[in-house]
């Protein structure tokens, strides 16, 4: 260990953040923020070149004393689970700056400032090795969020913004019960090395069934709001409508992963028995999300709240995964959290893109797209194809994961799901017939709709492993496979 | 018993600092008009309060405490750490003072007290203060409770060609003569059933007989308590927190809401622990109850609130059940887990009621802050800083206060209370962040705020590091968060 590899990854965020603020230049700040995310970025990618997929355990850990009153330590490591998301926020946070680049033109400074605590947030969520600093960050990326949605978003942003707020902490302050539940009940733990409320000391510990059930109703308060699973989902389709396009992407691309992240590193290894418990429900709560998110998708007239909804059915699939308990499909909820993370970032910044030429979202005002665009055309055909889960891009491998374990598990959920990737098909090839195929809209003639330079940049690299994870899905699922053993082996083993 | 003498007076050395410098100030009252030389003096006799502090908790025996004239007072670990909160408070709120003494402004009617007259008063409840935090007798307590708030009562109105501050006055002073009174009546049921005063026998006494279930006694607890939850402005006692912090000019609001506070729970700490800790003691049952009414009432009441000092007084009160928190657990961990609570609260307060004096009038009602950010960027995100660590968000000073009392009422077995708490402390976001919303999502309606002294800056950086750092790095505040 030469350096601190990931504690320079999650913060060299923030020095930007601060280097911004302080100079106070409004013309410097897209830069500056372009420079640290290219920088964070290369360092994530160290992470990679060292990251040894076969051996288990945390890597390239670093660790401090923090708060030895509370026997709480610094400690973040990685494993072949959080390594694919922190490159996966690493790119997406350079990606926003890409996207954002001439759409914002108001308070700059404090924008990119607020991206890149994001970015640091995220970060520093899947790279936390305690529960503790897991809390710490989880808040964290709530603030710039918030002000993201509610300075620079759409008009209603700011009843989006204070929703979004209200759900998130409501769900939360949940979670805070509930680790301090956890802390109190394991006061055996606090003269281990790495203190209390580490994951790694945590999953070997086993904790009585009935304490299991509360904290896992407690943490799944904050989980659910953050996948969102159906019935709280209701903030995401104002936020995700709302919100600038890279509070979009962000939310859509890494926030919305952080409450299946969750179940994953707390609620199957800690939790065993109560998830055993509750295993009926949370299936029948993701498949409910999968089918009626579809049908509810079906139904928008407003692009970015078409995509919204269709992340709720989407994100079924991976709580559906999860929940399956089986090495396949946690395997394909991951991945598929990977995919997702790339094709609904890739559709709002394909929106967003053409927002900013024609200040519109309904679908009605488009049409004939391709005929004036058809650089457009192709990348929008390309993630719309690839979200339906079309064989060669990358969503197929993980759905076919998710809907295989379904089967397994209950035929019935896996028919389920199928339905859902048939609804599926049919809201997005609808889509993008209505936006891109047929006579070009009148109301569009004169606009410049192709994509300019930057914007084929910004979307070519998330084309790229949108067709790279399709061919070849082992470049993720070979980080996958140690971790997710070892993770069901410690459920499976109360 | 031993009689005072000359050497226990070396245990008073802040609180003389601060006694001498008022008499000095008040003596040279017509002579002094320079008021930046006033406040550089009360500056450095709080600095000097808190160094004295310091160097008498560095001396402290193996024992960990020594008590003086005839075992009245204690100077321990605990009341070095109130003292040294307390002369931090009267730093940073003389240094919000400045723009008060400033010159007249015809716009805003300033207050027309002198400079030094008002500055001799905070030095004075400031000394009333610490004798709560080292009083280990309920007399000894009495006066010193009483010191501090009859210059409070004096503080509030200063004003004096306010209506509204006069108000205030009056009513603060109605209220807390009445619960001075209770309090009173407290100290002689108590010694009518114990024979004694000082906290150590009476505990000795409720601890060696049955008397701990005497009627009398429950009521002398109940008085006791009554005065001393009006200290910290906890429901049911808390209706002049609003009205007072309202009519009062707003240094004196911050003083009221942080030092006043603190000096409180001082005195409420050392009454639960060290007097009254018995077995199935009622009192921590009446403060249990205390605690869940003030974050429940503070929180709602907060949200129609439109003006904004009465919405930090509504907040302060969801504090004050906040920091109850931690003693309701009748132990050690859980009185230290308050100390905390009130140590990072006196910042965080105090930087919030700081943004609100550099704002001057505008920092008075809500609206004021439309679109503060894109005028004053600087401010509106130290602002931000407060209201966040004041909802209890991570990295912020805030968030560990909360953890750590939430901790401790969870590991007293309160959980409803902890459930309760996190879910009030959503409904107290919402009211923080109404605030943020109005200064990041609007447009500003007024004119540019006016440039505000120096030492006001200075004040809400200091308040804003310690919110940072508290937030960050608690370890070393809660190393040294003993209990008595």
């Amino acid at each position: 260990m030469d350096y601190p590899i990931l504690t320079v990854t999650t913060f060299l965020p923030v020095v930007g953040a601060v280097l911004i603020l302080l100079l106070g230049s409004e013309r410097l700040a897209r830069w500056i923020a372009l420079a640290t995310t290219l920088a964070a970025l290369s360092v994530a990618a160290l992470l990679y070149w060292k990251f040894n997929p076969s051996s288990t355990g945390l890597q390239l850990e670093d660790f401090a004393e923090w708060i030895p009153m509370w026997n709480i330590t610094y400690r973040v490591g990685v494993d072949g689970i959080s390594l694919p998301f922190i490159l996966l926020a690493a790119v997406l946070s350079v990606l926003c700056v890409g996207a954002s680049w001439t759409a914002i033109r108001t308070r700059e400074r404090e924008f990119y400032a607020a991206l890149l605590f994001a970015e640091t947030a995220m970060i520093g969520l899947f790279a936390a090795a305690n529960l503790f600093l897991f809390y710490v960050f989880w808040e964290l990326m709530v603030v710039p969020l918030f002000l993201l949605i509610g300075i620079w978003g759409g008009p209603n942003r700011v009843f989006a913004a204070v929703k979004f707020l209200l759900f998130t902490l409501a769900g939360s302050v949940m979670m805070l019960v509930g680790m301090i539940a956890l802390y109190q009940a394991t006061p055996e733990l606090a003269d281990r090395p790495y203190g209390m409320l580490d994951f790694e000391v945590l999953a070997t510990t086993s904790l009585p069934p009935g304490l299991q059930a509360w904290l896992f109703v407690a943490f799944l308060a904050a989980f659910a709001v953050k996948v969102p699973m159906f019935p709280v989902h209701t903030w995401l389709p104002d936020a995700h409508t709302e919100a600038p396009t890279a509070g979009s992407v962000i939310l859509a691309g890494i926030l919305l992963k952080m409450g299946a992240y969750g179940f994953l590193r707390v609620s199957l290894p800690i939790l065993p028995h109560a998830v055993q418990r509750f295993i009926t429900p949370m299936l029948v709560v993701s498949v409910v999300a999968i089918v009626y998110g579809a049908y509810v998708t079906l139904a928008q007239t407003d692009i970015k709240r078409l995509i919204a909804y269709s992340s709720v059915s989407h994100m079924g699939f991976v709580t559906l995964g999860i929940f399956t308990g089986t090495q396949s499909g946690v395997e394909g909820a991951i991945l598929q959290m990977i995919n997702h993370g790339i094709i609904s970032a890739a559709l709002f910044l394909c929106v967003g893109m053409i927002y900013e030429r024609t200040h519109t979202r309904e679908i009605k005002d488009y049409g004939g797209v391709a005929k004036v665009a058809p650089g457009y055309a192709i990348f929008l055909a390309l993630f719309c194809l690839a979200a339906t889960g079309f064989p060669g891009l990358n969503s197929f491998i993980g759905e076919f994961l998710i809907i295989g374990a379904a089967f397994d598990t209950q035929s019935w959920l896996g028919a389920m799901a199928i339905w859902g990737v048939v609804l599926g098909t049919i809201y997005l090839f609808w889509l993008y017939y209505r936006v891109v195929m047929g006579e070009l809209n009148p109301g569009l003639k004169g606009l410049p709709i192709e994509l300019n330079a930057r914007e084929v940049l910004t979307l070519a690299p998330l084309a790229f492993l949108a067709i790279y994870l399709g061919l070849y899905p082992e470049c993720v699922l070979a980080f996958l496979h140690v971790p997710v053993a070892e993770l069901l082996t410690h459920g499976a083993t109360p | 018993m031993n009689g005072p003498n000359l050497t226990d007076l070396a245990l008073l050395v802040p609180e003389m600092i601060l006694v001498g410098a008022a008499l000095t100030l008040i003596l040279f009252a017509r002579r002094i008009q320079n008021a930046s030389l006033v406040t550089a003096a009360t500056v450095v006799a709080a600095l000097a309060a808190a160094v004295a502090s310091i160097w008498l908790l560095a001396d402290l025996p193996e024992t960990g405490f020594k008590t003086g004239f005839g075992d009245m007072i204690v100077v321990d670990g605990y009341s070095q750490f109130f003292k040294i909160l307390i002369a931090a408070a009267l730093t940073l709120v003389t240094l919000l003072s400045v723009r008060t003494h400033g010159p007249p402004d015809p716009q805003t009617p300033g207050p027309t007290a002198q400079p030094t007259e008002y500055h001799a008063l905070l030095l004075l409840a400031s000394t009333g203060m610490m004798f709560a935090a080292s009083a280990v007798d309920l007399l000894t307590l009495y006066l010193a409770l009483e010191l501090m708030t009859l210059c409070s009562y004096i503080l509030v109105g200063t004003t004096v060609n306010e209506p509204t501050s006069n108000e205030a006055a009056i009513k603060y002073f109605l209220l807390g003569s009445f619960a001075s009174a209770l309090f009173l009546y407290g100290i002689a049921l108590t010694y009518g059933v114990t024979g004694a005063t000082d906290f150590e026998t009476i505990n000795k006494v409720l601890g060696e007989t049955t008397l701990a279930s005497n009627h009398i006694l429950l009521a002398a607890i109940g008085l006791l308590t009554a005065g001393l939850a009006f200290k910290i402005a906890a429901f049911p006692f808390h209706a002049w927190a609003p009205d007072a912090y309202q009519g009062a000019s707003a240094p004196v609001a911050a003083f009221l809401a942080a030092a006043s506070k603190a000096a409180g729970l001082a005195a409420l700490g050392r009454v639960c622990l060290v007097a009254f800790d018995f077995e199935g003691s009622v009192l921590f049952t009446v403060l249990v109850v205390i605690a869940a009414l003030s974050i429940i009432v503070g929180s709602i009441i907060a949200m129609s609130q439109t003006n904004m000092k009465r919405l930090l007084a509504y907040s302060s009160i969801a504090h004050a059940g906040y920091a109850l928190l931690g003693l309701i657990s009748a132990t050690d961990a859980g009185a230290s887990a308050t100390m905390a609570y009130a140590f990072l609260y006196v910042f965080m307060t105090l930087g919030a009621f700081g943004v609100v004096i550099a704002l001057g009038e505008r920092g008075e009602s809500l609206d004021g802050y439309q679109g503060l950010a894109t005028q004053r960027p600087a401010i509106a995100a130290l602002m931000l800083l407060f209201l966040l660590s004041l909802t209890g968000i991570p990295p912020t000073a805030g968030f560990m206060a909360k953890f750590v009392v939430i901790q401790s009422a969870v590991s007293a077995g309160y959980w409803e209370l902890a459930v309760l708490a996190v879910l009030c402390s959503v409904i107290s976001a919402f009211v923080y962040l109404r605030v943020a919303v109005l200064m990041y999502m609007r447009d500003p309606r007024e004119p540019e705020p006016a440039r505000f002294p120096l030492a006001v800056s200075a004040a809400i950086v200091v308040a804003a590091l310690i919110t940072v750092i508290g937030g960050i790095f608690p370890n070393s505040l809660l190393s040294w968060a003993v209990a008595p």
